[in-house]
């Protein structure tokens, strides 16, 4: 890690570095990564010289060495731009070393409460992320009432980005993480929700309301397992787009891309195309065969995002086979409490199509047993912790797999199939 | 068939969610339907009155400052004659973390901010900078010394008045204070604890002595027919052995 060492040595190091390039930084619970894929894709269709620090290395020593490795010796970048993607907590601390030209808050929701404490310490931390960037133009999304939030008694130009329309006909049932009003604690009225506690709010008490986006969602023109179409408003001029992603939450995430592509001069067209050519990977939606067997990963990681990969797979009309890996280190999470605020339930709704819930990782057991009191039948759920002959058992069957790991488990699973297979990371 | 009903209340569904409490609220109701027995669940949140004559189990959960923020002011119009009067009746109730905290007297913050509480119960909770978090476990007087185990992550640390019993003695982790040696509360058929988890799941055993106190207060006796715990075997046996190491 030259990252952390360098910091040692020279704590400014980064603020050293990343003075000469335009930075755009991507913070919030869910959706960092995928939304700075879209955004590395825009960049890309633009032609313009890049680094971005890959997912996972989102805190501070992680995006140091990314900086230090596209500098020369002196220092100098070799990069015009980043994308950086940043830990709600670290984002605090990076962001008085990046005087970033961008910075996205995609939402906030309830993360690993152990790491991050309360909802509204994360809300803060941004708010002092944000104070600390001056310079940057700042995408909110408009739909979440504790991010908006963010935009009262900001000096800096602001591009707010939402969804105008109810995504899902039908949603799964889940806890809204804001039903009350931030600013005077009253219930919130709303006129639609998207998911979670995404959508069109307002306080009846005080007034507060979600403030009409710049780059909005118009209309869901299609959606299936593999992309969405929809229509897309930016600054009153409509287009249509095509987003290389399954689930309402991407939706949003093309959104954010959009409006990054409006703040740093690229344009909606350029963030539009690259909607439609970009592949995410590393857990979002990744595709592969093991085996001649159709493989999923989709990595999950709190409730919010968990419950919109359920609403996902809750419309799935073929035999699937169903793998969760739960483990509680501490980039997971050390709680797995919040298995139960997800709403596996909803898997009952397609019990008929699902062959088999099998299930891995250090709190296995509670997994299954999570699964049990789902509704799922017992005779259906296997808990398999040897990775290796959790591999075997999927491999060996023909039906379509979707894996969902907490991020140290995919990490180990990872590295199993890589051994196995003998394909140096096949994810790259 | 029996004709036996469980009227569950389940205070500030809304507001006191943290954790997978909830898991608690799946778990009860599983569990007294697979035994035959009607059962029912009720949110109450803030602007409703509570009608203790209507419930025999209650349960409230945790939540974070900002809500517990919300509905303090509710809790003392709406909900405190009715919770004190069930709990004085011999009502079950089961209190998670902030809802623990809640029904005691009083919330001290560590630079000495005192917060009203619901006073139901004679304990008190002081304020600490530092946040008392990690898998733990614990024994269960009313079981014999059962371990009950779960996951603890609280600030707050809790005081019991003299004729207020704990659950138990803390056997890993911090449990009420990080003090005492203790965990919980345990007051006629109350059951207070800082063990999210969610608590009941993986502690069959404690969630029975839930539904068997309900059921006995309501009808006179309570035998329940044993169910198939595998799975929460495991995951109670896993997190017991991983803890005695």
């Amino acid at each position: 890690m030259p990252g952390r060492v360098g910091l040692k040595i020279c704590p400014d190091l980064l603020g050293y570095l990343a003075k000469d390039v335009r930075s755009i930084v991507i913070t919030g619970t869910n959706g960092k990564t995928t939304t700075s894929r879209m955004v590395e894709q825009t960049l890309i269709s633009s032609g313009v010289s890049y680094f971005a620090n890959k997912s996972g290395a989102n805190m501070m020593n992680g995006i140091t060495t990314e900086f230090a490795v596209n500098a020369t010796l002196t220092g100098k970048p070799t990069k015009k731009f980043a994308i950086i993607e940043s830990d709600e907590a670290a984002f605090k601390t990076v962001s008085k070393y990046i005087d970033a030209e961008c910075v996205v808050a995609t939402n906030v929701f309830r993360d690993q409460l152990d790491r991050y404490g309360e909802i509204t310490h994360t809300l803060n931390n941004i708010r002092i992320g944000i104070e600390n960037s001056p310079n940057a133009t700042v995408c909110l999304n408009a739909d979440c009432s504790l991010t908006a939030s963010l935009r009262e008694e900001l000096p800096n130009d602001l591009i707010l980005f939402g969804v105008n329309v109810p995504i899902y006909k039908k949603t799964i049932r889940e806890a809204s993480d804001a039903p009350y009003c931030i600013h005077c604690k009253h219930e919130y009225e709303y006129e639609y929700i998207t998911f979670g506690h995404l959508g069109k709010y307002r306080c009846p008490n005080c007034g507060y309301e979600r403030p009409e986006p710049d780059v909005k969602v118009t209309r869901v023109i299609s959606s299936d397992a593999d992309s969405s179409t929809v229509m897309i408003d930016a600054f009153g001029s409509e287009q249509v787009a095509t987003v290389n992603l399954p689930g309402g939450y991407n939706i949003y995430n093309a959104a954010a891309c959009v409006a990054v592509a409006n703040a740093m001069g690229f344009g909606t067209e350029k963030a539009v195309g690259a909607l439609a050519d970009f592949e995410c990977g590393f857990g979002r939606m990744e595709k592969f065969e093991l085996d001649g067997t159709e493989t999923r990963m989709i990595l999950i990681k709190n409730p919010a995002g968990c419950n919109q990969v359920l609403n996902f797979l809750s419309n799935i009309s073929e035999k699937t086979l169903f793998v969760c890996c739960l483990n509680d280190n501490y980039a997971d999470g050390r709680d797995i409490s919040w298995i139960w605020d997800v709403d596996f339930e909803s898997l009952c709704d397609i019990s008929d199509n699902i062959t088999g819930v099998l299930v891995s990782g250090i709190r296995a057991d509670d997994m299954a047993m999570r699964f049990k009191y789902a509704g799922i039948p017992e005779e259906k759920i296997e808990v398999i912790k040897d990775y290796e002959k959790l591999i075997e058992r999927f491999t060996a069957q023909d039906e379509p797999v979707y894996i969902m790991p907490t991020y140290t488990a995919m990490m180990d699973l990872r590295a199993m199939i890589s051994k196995k297979y003998g394909y140096k990371n096949f994810w790259e | 068939m029996s004709e036996k009903k469980i009227n569950i209340c389940h205070l500030y569904p809304d507001l006191l969610n943290l954790y997978g409490d909830t898991g608690n609220i799946i778990c009860l109701k599983s569990r007294i339907e697979r035994r035959g027995i009607e059962c029912s669940v009720t949110g109450l949140s803030v602007g409703e009155k509570l009608d203790p004559s209507k419930y025999d189990l209650f349960f409230i959960g945790g939540g974070q400052d900002f809500e517990q923020d919300v509905l303090i002011g509710d809790a003392e119009t709406n909900k405190k004659a009715g919770i004190k009067e069930a709990m004085e009746d011999g009502k079950t109730f089961l209190a998670i973390c902030g809802g623990y905290q809640i029904l005691g007297d009083y919330y001290e913050t560590w630079d000495g901010n005192k917060m009203k509480f619901m006073g139901c119960i004679d304990y008190f909770t002081k304020g600490h900078p530092d946040r008392m978090i990690g898998n733990y476990m614990f024994t269960c007087d009313a079981l014999d010394g059962e371990k009950i185990v779960g996951f603890e992550n609280h600030s707050g640390k809790t005081y019991l008045g003299s004729g207020v019993d704990s659950i138990g003695d803390v056997l890993k982790g911090f449990g009420n204070n990080g003090e005492d040696g203790r965990e919980g509360m345990h007051y006629k058929n109350v059951f207070g604890a800082y063990c999210h988890g969610p608590m009941l799941p993986k502690n069959p055993k404690f969630c029975d002595l839930l539904i068997s106190t309900a059921l006995e207060r309501k009808y006179g006796s309570a035998s329940l027919e044993p169910l198939d715990d595998t799975l929460e075997n495991n995951a109670h046996d896993y997190m017991v052995a991983r803890l005695s190491e």
